[in-house]
């Protein structure tokens, strides 16, 4: 007996079904309407070049004193914590009374590309911070940072723990040099000062492709045949295009930020292994002493589990908790298991430490 | 095995495939401008490009990806389908077979596998710079050249006036040259992950033999395939060799990438053009600006704020000593003090400290003299990108 038994009429009518749903798809892609993000409705309470600082409001006021700033990752647009109605970290959080700001970067542009690290942290966040807690009269804000975004929020506690009360991370890289990080790997043997210098900001297409080859078969093949199953779903074709959409609006990098990332995180693994600096400030991981959540996805292929779930070991709190979720990078924000396990864990652990 | 399909299957197939693209065809010819032809099984998916290139608006890049992966899907499921209908017939050709025409894309086919990895590397060398791809392309060395020979020429010192023009063409050859070379490494690590890929599905495939786990349908092949594709390219990618290699071919990209920017900036120069490296540079020094205008601001910002808060004690001293001073002890002047910051920059007026305090019975208080020292609007610089805006 052989490992293949496909029926030849089977197979033939498989192959007819995948013919009929390409013929239908003609007209469910022209019904389709153009996929729009971000259904929770916000005002912008602080903006500094391309940063805008939003406040997201809820259908009642927020029970919780404290506010959280959602710092996201650079590399891409933050609308995916409140993608669709039925996919949206931020929504969930209103729902359970937390207060939700987040940083929007904008696209950085050619005037930016000398943006530093330090720009970025002890500029950009830091003021974020301040107006956020300024407007609320607190001192101290709650900060979740996701992807790379939690990163620089690591920095910016260790640097400014003066100015968190509670740090929740999400998906963060935390040691870079794990033998499972693809994206680690490939960087170690870049010269990034002569990317830099050649490209000055690194454009968004070529951050996608790299992306895209972690994994090259199911990202740029598998994934498109399996739309073909849904191609005479509107409802299911529309939430596909817009995660598409979301995948492929990439902001540019500016160039000296990524330089520093790239040589002082992904080659030095100076986080863990200590003798970062980001501006006049050393970064020691020890100094970050406020409550944390590390919550990391179990099938992240970008940041792997075991570049997060270090992070205990290296921070001078002894208030740590880790969650693991069972899902990937994205998955963490959107799927529906997502929509019932990451926001309440987030709102349960900070209203233990609410007082 | 169940039932067999009718033997001329192939013309029914062609028949549909037909049929179908007739009604793309109708339900887009005033529209797309498409053209009657003679249908075959690809020309459905040919169709398919063509209407959605002019038609799909936004979603166009996620169509051609659609088009290219069922393209490559169609020639896989035609391969299978050939062997699964004469295997059914008595026959007994090899799965692998059909894999293997499926992959290579005979027959007329797109192949479902080139290494997209490989493939994403040819796009990359277009990204970011317009028509790079094809400066890269009109650059590649002929194929079986020595390019040992080749660089050891391009190397041949350069004389006379045009000495720099020479130089740096031998220049972009020679790193071009490179370039090539290490495409060539890449490629080779391409090949060999997908090696590795058919060797796990071998093992994959193995381990379906016994009944209840065998594969029934063309798409669970399919998946199994992309299950070994994929770690069998993860072990490379994974690799030291690979980290060296990638390493070693992105470095020669930019090498490729720099000498080009070097001439265009040459010729941008001549004709009195700014140039990148001009405006770099003035970037460069604004930011640099930019800082120390913040850190100059952030000084007096603090210095300020210290003083205002040395002011509020020393004032929550008089007026609590104020408290304890008999009624009219010190004389009965209503002493009024303000402390207005006149901040008038951004968002520093919104939150400029006020202190606004009447004691009814203070004696006139010598040491609250501190509005003039308060009034230092210069320094309260705060920049005027930086906009705090009240909800």
């Amino acid at each position: 007996m052989g490992p293949i038994k496909i029926d030849p009429a089977r197979a033939f009518e498989e192959a007819l079904t995948t013919q009929r749903k390409l013929a239908v798809a003609l007209q469910t892609l022209r019904d389709v309407d153009d996929v729009h993000f971000g259904v929770t409705d916000k005002e912008e309470v602080y903006r500094e070049d391309k940063l805008v600082v939003y406040r997201f409001k809820g259908e009642r006021p927020p029970s919780a004193k404290v506010p959280i700033l959602i710092v996201y990752a650079l590399v891409n647009r933050p609308y995916v914590v409140d993608l669709q109605d039925d996919r949206s970290l931020v929504k969930n959080l209103l729902a359970r009374g937390e207060d939700v700001y987040l940083i929007d970067w904008g696209y950085p542009d050619r005037a930016d590309r000398w943006l530093t690290l330090d720009d970025y942290i002890n500029g950009y966040i830091s003021r974020s911070v301040d107006a956020v807690a300024k407007r609320i009269g607190v001192k101290k804000i709650n900060l979740l940072g996701i992807c790379q975004g939690g990163a620089l929020s690591l920095c910016f506690a260790a640097m400014h723990p003066d100015k968190v009360k509670n740090l929740i991370t999400m998906v963060t890289p935390v040691d870079f040099h794990t033998p499972d990080n693809m994206l680690s790997n490939w960087t170690r043997d870049m010269d990034v000062d002569l990317f830099v210098d050649t490209l000055g900001n690194v454009p968004a297409d070529l951050m996608n492709q790299c992306y895209l080859m972690l994994k090259p078969v199911r990202l740029n093949q598998q994934k498109y045949i399996g739309l073909v199953d849904i191609l005479d779903d509107k409802v299911e074709l529309e939430n596909f295009l817009r995660m598409e959409k979301w995948i492929f609006d990439s902001p540019d990098q500016a160039g000296e930020a990524f330089r520093q990332f790239i040589k002082d995180f992904y080659q030095g693994n100076k986080l863990v292994k200590g003798g970062l600096k980001i501006g006049a400030h050393d970064v020691h991981l020890g100094n970050i002493t406020m409550p944390v959540l590390n919550v990391f996805a179990e099938q992240d292929h970008l940041v792997p589990p075991s570049a997060s779930r270090v992070l205990g070991e290296h921070i001078g709190t002894d208030d740590y908790t880790q969650i693991a979720f069972r899902g990937g990078h994205i998955g963490i924000y959107v799927s529906s298991r997502a929509q019932r396990e990451v926001p309440s864990a987030i709102h349960d652990w900070l209203a233990k430490r609410a007082l | 095995m169940g039932e067999s399909p009718n033997p001329d299957w192939m013309n029914q197939w062609q028949a549909l495939a037909r049929q179908y693209t007739n009604a793309w065809q109708d339900a887009s010819r005033g529209a797309a401008g498409a053209q009657p032809s003679a249908a075959a099984p690809m020309e459905g998916f040919e169709q398919w490009s063509r209407l959605f290139s002019s038609g799909a608006g936004g979603q166009g890049e996620t169509i051609e990806r659609l088009i290219d992966s069922t393209k490559r899907y169609a020639t896989y499921m035609q391969s299978l389908l050939a062997v699964a209908t004469a295997n059914a017939q008595g026959s007994n050709v090899p799965w692998g077979n059909a894999f293997a025409q499926g992959f290579a894309g005979s027959g007329g086919g797109t192949p479902l596998f080139e290494h997209p990895a490989a493939r994403a590397w040819r796009e990359m060398a277009g990204q970011g710079g317009n028509g790079f791809a094809s400066f890269m392309g009109a650059l590649r060395a002929p194929p079986n050249a020595d390019l040992g020979e080749l660089k050891a020429w391009l190397n041949l010192p350069a004389f006379g006036s045009a000495r720099q023009h020479q130089e740096h063409y031998q220049k972009m050859a020679v790193v071009t040259v490179e370039y090539q070379e290490q495409m060539s490494r890449y490629n080779a690590l391409m090949l060999k992950a997908s090696q590795r890929g058919f060797e796990l599905f071998e093992g994959k495939l193995a381990e379906r033999e016994q009944p209840g786990r065998q594969i029934e349908s063309l798409r669970a092949l399919y998946d199994l395939w992309v299950d070994a594709a994929e770690e069998g390219y993860a072990e490379v990618a994974l690799s030291a060799e690979f980290r060296e290699v990638y390493g070693a071919l992105v470095n020669a990209q930019m090498r490729v990438r720099a000498q080009v920017q070097q001439g265009v900036e040459h010729i941008g120069s001549e004709l009195g053009m700014p140039t990148r490296s001009e405006l770099d540079s003035i970037g460069e020094r604004l930011q640099a600006l930019r800082r120390e205008v913040r850190e100059r601001g952030k000084g007096a910002g603090d210095g300020l704020a210290d003083e205002v808060a040395r002011l509020r004690e020393e004032f929550a001293a008089i007026k609590a000593g104020a408290k304890g001073t008999p009624q009219g002890a010190g004389g009965a002047t209503k002493a009024k003090t303000e402390t207005e910051p006149q901040r008038k920059v951004g968002s520093a007026k919104k939150h400029a400290p006020r202190t606004r305090a009447v004691p009814t019975a203070a004696p006139a208080p010598k040491k609250v003299q501190a509005p003039k020292k308060v009034q230092a609007p210069k320094k309260v610089q705060a920049p005027k990108k930086v906009q705090a805006r009240q909800p």
